[in-house]
């Protein structure tokens, strides 16, 4: 109960940041002459007929998926200190490969997928691995050498695409491309779902995959709260010393959370490669989540439900981006607004958590007579 | 020397108090033109308290402050730097990617109009270093250079602010031999050029090198300035140690035949200079408390790291009952029954921003029942939380509260309780006591010989002399990273517990290498 | 890690205000932020239109396509409505549903990303026709594809090179490696050979596979071409988007000679100094592609995929400046009339 009651008294601050952020964009959006109202309502707007609705839905869970995955791998490195930016280049390389491997191989469908997914984790830890190792045996900064690995990534996997990966078939004028992964490693969609519901069936493919995402959600949120692992990360994000001189290594550790924190970023480029594109493509691949990520993994204050929640979030301001443009809005106040989100939370949450500590450290005060003369000497 | 007696500083009654301590008490310090004056003690004794109220970043409760025959307040720094008082802290403050100039400069940045004025600081900076015989070169950048140098430049810092009287916070613990006499050779021109320099150490073969007068600090009170020709090394040790030693209880030896632990041959080098450890052997037994005495610094961190896998040492053994942990990681050492008391507890100790429940965890979360190979349980770590605020006293609102709210005396017992409340066979305790008040210090003994009358074999490395000698069934004194002597505490004298631990005699009886004058 | 998560919020919000910076480009200098549903004739045919990412303002390819479009609002009185794609591409096939949602009749999506969400869309909306601008072949009957001769027009450039460059020292700055980018390199390299066999072209592309970043880069278009005038070249043809301008500082400053893409770079440069070194640009005329592919519509009810090649003077070459000389301008016309007459065939590949 008072746990309950200790969770809401922790969103009320994310909700009063959203508030601040929305009026902030609302006066953006004045400034720039167009009608806040207006861009609120189309922000909201889920079309018109039932198709467009459960469209729209579609959409945002589909742009949800990789960016709760994303910011979940950012998050694992979060926790311990660590800032991984390479979650970029890591669900690139691990889709790439994903996709080749997935390509070359037929199986019966769900063990297909299987190995998919688990190429796609072991590909993105192993270039987590490089950044791993140069921190702990050389000392390399991890922030600049996944930044490098980034750019290595993108050649890299046009490099994959193009020569061992490459579909034979390609017409020379074509972009390249993987072969298309066979039937039986394609992931079904949620459409029939909708139908089950009784709902409209959403018209693009609803990528069955957040099923996956979730579940690994719910694994991660209990090896984070609940397993040995999970204390020892946290230990040495808050005081590595203190960690260390209890007898947790921090080499260990950060291998540790770097592979993991990769094996996740595995999976971000899954939803769609398995859901929707059956094949990586460069032109298609869609870029940026690693980085975006980073910014879900802020909001959701590292922890799964959080980041799902933000995941929800930036997807659902994503969604609507077209929308504005027709009300005739910017389509980067879609990003503006995400960026003030970020913001207004982290600030609210800074104050909230500074006065929760204050009180905390006066209810410690008043329990202890011996530190209220402290305060008095002092 | 000249003899100019007219005191440039003087500090008469001088008292501090901090909550639950009192750091100063009745403190007086005379400093006259033209000499170095060396102010000795043992850590934590209250030199650096008094260096701070001397140079304004603490207010006396008590006594007064002259300067020149002028009485003085100092609400901060600023105003001790515009008196004629300069700080060369412990710990450089430089920028390193600035270059001399740059950093002497810094905060008292030359200005024609709203113009930086480089060339004139330039002159100014030179002239400094060659009357002083410094030898900056202004445009190197900072982090080209050693530790000795960068010592010069804060030497530098202090007199381009027209500092008369400069305040050395331990220089010579940075520097190796050569350095150190390149600085006495420094602090002589100053003197010659009739300012003044207050010189602080524990090391008393460089004290009686380099000064004119030597104050001696203990508890926080000065017991006598002297003249180092006059004294002996080993008076000197008396008068830090002190006359009177605490005497221990007299309890019941519970003290076993078996042997927990067992160190043989133990031996760490350093990457240069002399060793920190070398040829550490000793036992405890079930039911013993070891203790280990000596001025901090030589070799006690070095060793409890080594005892707790912390530090690979490079020579020797480490055993527990039978077996030979030399080799093994700190989580096993933990899991196999050794608690640990780090010296720092907010670095070491406690994960500062985490509740109480997760500090319970730490160190032990890989044992049964609130911890586990792979599993922990918050909802037992929470009930041992609680058990523990309430065995030990810890008064704090409840597991949920963050480590960081509760007192430093609340703190350590909990860290104390920590690690007691599990079974252990071996205990590695620095500085229990150190920071708590005098009734959570009282408790914390009791604990500590409750556990030894239990069976726990203990080792205990301390600064306080009266827990030391308290506490341990057996005293050995560690000087230079070399154990110099096994004591009986019972029967310790303060005079030759001080001449131990200042180097000034060894366990033969022999007179120390480096002091001649010293008797017998 | 504390300070570590500020550093991140720092990152993370840099990262996102760029992003926005970046995209928002455009709409600050397009003056149509109103584009939903402008016309003033209501009963007009309507057409939408969705640029390729970074949106109107490029004062390139989108531009183009945007001109053509504001012509057709003009002369064929035609509504229209446009939209602009998230930063990361990723919402293309989301626009054109919308589009398509909206009740336009045609809808252009404008550069080669659009092929395969166009061809997804155009299943689930059988009775709209769809117009892509760039890439391969679509299979769909409601999808036309308008390709442009990059390699024609780049072959004429090539050869305006080799007569221009005395020394013949010619280099080629390319976004990326992908398809679109080697037909220009490709066409280009031929005409310098048309004219002088032994001149081997240096050529440098700005990001490896089909990475987009490179034509975002005019730090990357400079450091590159100011390597190649260092080592003696006389004129590099850039094709590398946003990065151009990089390519024309670095030749401004060793007063040597440059070709842009896709429009008329000499007008829409915007800087007197770098206007006196673009000689001239490979023309892409994007605008007449989707002028008359709602004209065709407007006719006949359907768009027909084409080809925008020289004999149609979809692609061409600019001469604003008259730096090219009377002579060599000759020479060029002869060679575009040959390839006109197929008398010299141009490969899009090397």
């Amino acid at each position: 109960m008072t746990r309950l009651l200790g969770w809401v008294r922790g969103l009320a601050p994310t909700l009063v940041a959203l508030v601040m952020a929305l009026l902030i964009t609302g006066v953006f959006i004045l400034i720039i002459g167009e009608d806040p109202l207006a861009a609120l309502g189309a922000l909201f707007d889920f079309g018109d007929s039932p198709t467009a609705q459960a469209n729209s839905i579609g959409v945002w869970i589909n742009r949800a998926t990789p960016l709760f995955l994303a910011g979940l791998a950012v998050s694992i490195c979060f926790r311990m200190g660590l800032f991984n930016i390479g979650v970029e280049g890591q669900y690139r390389m691990a889709t790439v490969v994903a996709a080749g491997v997935g390509a070359a191989i037929v199986l019966p469908a769900p063990l297909h997928i299987l190995v998919i997914v688990v190429v796609a984790m072991a590909a993105g830890a192993a270039y987590a691995a490089i950044p791993a190792v140069l921190k702990t045996t050389r000392g390399v900064s991890e922030v600049i050498s996944t930044i490098m690995l980034n750019s290595i990534a993108v050649g890299l996997a046009a490099w994959l695409v193009r020569s061992p990966f490459a579909d034979p078939d390609l017409g020379s004028g074509e972009t390249a491309a993987t072969r298309e992964i066979d039937e039986s490693g394609q992931f079904p969609g949620l459409n029939d779902l909708f139908g089950a519901l009784g709902l409209e069936e959403p018209r693009r493919p609803v990528h069955g995959f957040v099923v996956v995402a979730i579940v690994v959600g719910v694994i991660i949120a209990v090896v984070l709260s609940r397993s040995r692992f999970g204390f020892e990360l946290r230990a040495s994000g808050l005081n590595a010393m203190a960690a260390a001189a209890n007898g947790i290594s921090s080499r260990a550790m950060v291998i540790k959370a770097m592979l993991l924190s990769g094996a996740l970023a595995g999976l971000v480029g899954l939803p769609d490669l398995l859901g929707s594109a059956h094949r990586f493509q460069s032109d298609s691949f869609v870029a940026g989540y690693g980085f975006t990520g980073i910014a879900v993994a802020l909001l959701g204050r590292n922890r799964p439900g959080g980041i799902a929640l933000a995941a929800l979030l930036f997807a659902f301001l994503d969604r609507a981006g077209p929308r504005l443009q027709s009300e005739g809005i910017p389509p980067a106040a879609v990003t503006i607004m995400q960026g003030i989100v970020v913001l207004s939370v982290l600030i609210v949450d800074e104050v909230a958590r500074r006065r929760l500590r204050r009180r905390e450290e006066r209810r410690a005060r008043a329990e202890d007579p011996t530190t209220r003369s402290e305060e008095v000497a002092s | 020397m000249t003899e100019n007696s007219a005191p440039v500083i003087e500090l008469a009654g001088i008292t501090k108090r901090f909550p639950g301590v009192v750091a100063n008490s009745d403190v007086h310090l005379e400093v006259r033109h033209g000499e170095v004056h060396a102010v000795v003690g043992e850590n934590g004794a209250g030199k650096s308290t008094l260096m701070k109220i001397l140079y304004g970043m603490y207010q006396p409760d008590e006594g007064s402050i002259s300067v020149d025959g002028r009485a003085v307040e100092f609400g901060n720094p600023k105003d001790a730097i515009a008196a004629g008082i300069g700080m060369v802290h412990q710990h450089f403050m430089l920028a390193d990617n600035f270059t001399v100039l740059e950093n002497i400069v810094l905060g008292a940045e030359p200005t024609t109009g709203l113009r930086l004025d480089f060339r004139a600081a330039r002159r100014k900076i030179t002239e400094i270093s060659d009357r002083y015989g410094l030898g900056l070169r202004p445009d190197r950048l900072v982090e080209e250079l050693s530790v000795a140098d960068r010592q010069r430049i804060e030497i530098a810092k202090v007199l381009y602010r027209g500092a008369r009287v400069l305040i050395l916070d331990e220089p010579t613990a940075v520097l190796v031999p050569q350095e150190v006499d390149a600085l006495f050779a420094n602090l002589a021109e100053l003197r010659s050029a009739g300012l003044s320099v207050i010189f602080i150490s524990h090391k008393l073969d460089e004290v009686r090198q380099v000064a004119d007068r030597i104050t001696v600090i203990r508890r926080g009170s000065t017991v006598a300035t002297v003249e180092p020709r006059a004294t002996t090394s080993r008076e000197l040790a008396e008068l830090m140690v002190g006359s009177e030693l605490p005497t221990p209880e007299t309890t019941e030896s519970t003290v076993t035949d078996v042997v927990e632990l067992a160190v043989a041959g133990l031996g760490i080098s350093a990457d240069d200079g002399p060793s920190l450890l070398s040829d550490i052997t000793f036992d405890v037994r079930q039911g013993e408390i070891v203790g280990f005495a000596g001025v901090e610094g030589n070799g006690q961190s070095e060793l409890v790291e080594a005892i707790m896998g912390l530090r690979k040492p490079d020579t020797g053994t480490v055993v527990l009952g039978a077996d030979d942990m030399t080799l093994w990681p700190a989580q096993d050492r933990r899991a196999a029954g050794i608690g640990f008391i780090p010296e720092d507890r907010h670095r070491q100790a406690l994960l500062l921003d985490a509740p109480l429940w997760e500090n319970r965890l730490l160190g032990w979360h890989v044992k049964p029942p609130a911890g586990g190979r792979y599993w922990i349980s918050p909802r037992l770590a929470r009930q041992e939380a609680a058990a523990i605020m309430a065995d030990y006293d810890v008064r704090a609102p409840g597991p949920e509260t963050l480590a960081d709210a509760l007192s430093g005396g609340n703190q350590q017992k909990f860290v104390i309780g920590r690690e007691m409340s599990t079974k252990l066979r071996v205990l590695v305790a620095a500085h229990p006591t150190r920071g708590v008040d005098v009734g959570a210090q009282a408790a914390i003994w009791d604990r500590l010989r409750e556990a030894r009358a239990a069976g726990l074999a203990t080792v205990l490395v301390s600064a306080d002399l009266e827990e030391l000698l308290g506490l341990s069934d057996t005293l050995y004194v560690l000087f230079r990273g070399r154990i110099v002597a096994k004591l009986d505490p019972s029967e310790v004298t303060p005079k030759v517990l001080g001449g131990y631990m200042t180097g000034a005699v060894t366990q033969d009886g022999e007179v120390g290498a480096q002091d001649g004058e010293v008797e017998g | 890690m504390r300070r570590v998560m500020k550093l991140a919020a720092g990152f993370a919000t840099a990262a996102l205000l760029l992003t926005a910076c970046a995209s928002d480009d455009g709409e600050d200098s397009g003056d149509s932020t109103d584009s939903g549903d402008s016309g003033d004739s209501g009963d007009g045919l309507e057409v939408g239109l969705a640029f390729d990412v970074g949106g109107r303002g490029d004062r390139s390819f989108n531009d183009s396509a945007a001109a053509g479009i504001e012509r057709a609002q003009d002369e064929l009185g035609i509504d229209f409505e446009e939209l602009s794609p998230n930063a990361d591409g990723s919402n293309r096939d989301e626009l054109l549903r919308q589009l398509a949602d909206d009740g336009n009749e045609v809808i252009f999506g404008i550069g080669y990303a659009f092929a395969e969400d166009m061809d997804t869309v155009a299943d689930e909306y059988p009775d709209v026709q769809f117009v892509r601008i760039d890439g391969a072949p679509s299979e769909k009957e409601n999808v036309a594809v308008m390709n442009f001769a990059d390699h024609e027009g780049s072959f004429l450039v090539g050869a305006a090179a080799a007569l221009m460059a005395e020394s013949g020292q010619i280099g080629f700055v390319g976004g990326n490696e992908g398809v679109v980018i080697n037909a220009f390199g490709a066409g280009f390299k031929q005409g310098v050979a048309a004219v002088d066999e032994s001149i081997e072209v240096e050529d440098h592309r700005l990001a490896s596979g089909e990475d987009p970043s490179g034509f975002d880069d005019a730090a990357g278009g400079r450091v590159a071409a100011e390597a190649m005038y260092d080592r003696g070249v006389e004129f590099v043809f850039t094709a590398a988007g946003d990065s151009n301008v990089g390519v024309f500082q670095a030749a401004a400053d060793a007063d040597a000679w440059a070709a842009g893409t896709d429009s008329d770079q000499y007008e829409t440069v915007g800087d007197a100094d770098l206007q006196q070194v673009i000689a001239t640009s490979m023309l892409k005329r994007v605008d007449n592609a989707v002028y008359e592919s709602i004209e065709a519509y407007s006719n006949d009810g359907t768009v027909e995929s084409g080809v925008f090649d020289l004999s149609t003077e979809g692609v061409g070459y600019s001469t604003s400046g008259d730096f090219i000389p009377e002579d060599v301008i000759a020479q060029l016309e002869e060679y575009k009339q040959q390839i006109i007459d197929g008398e010299i065939e141009v490969n899009f590949e090397e």
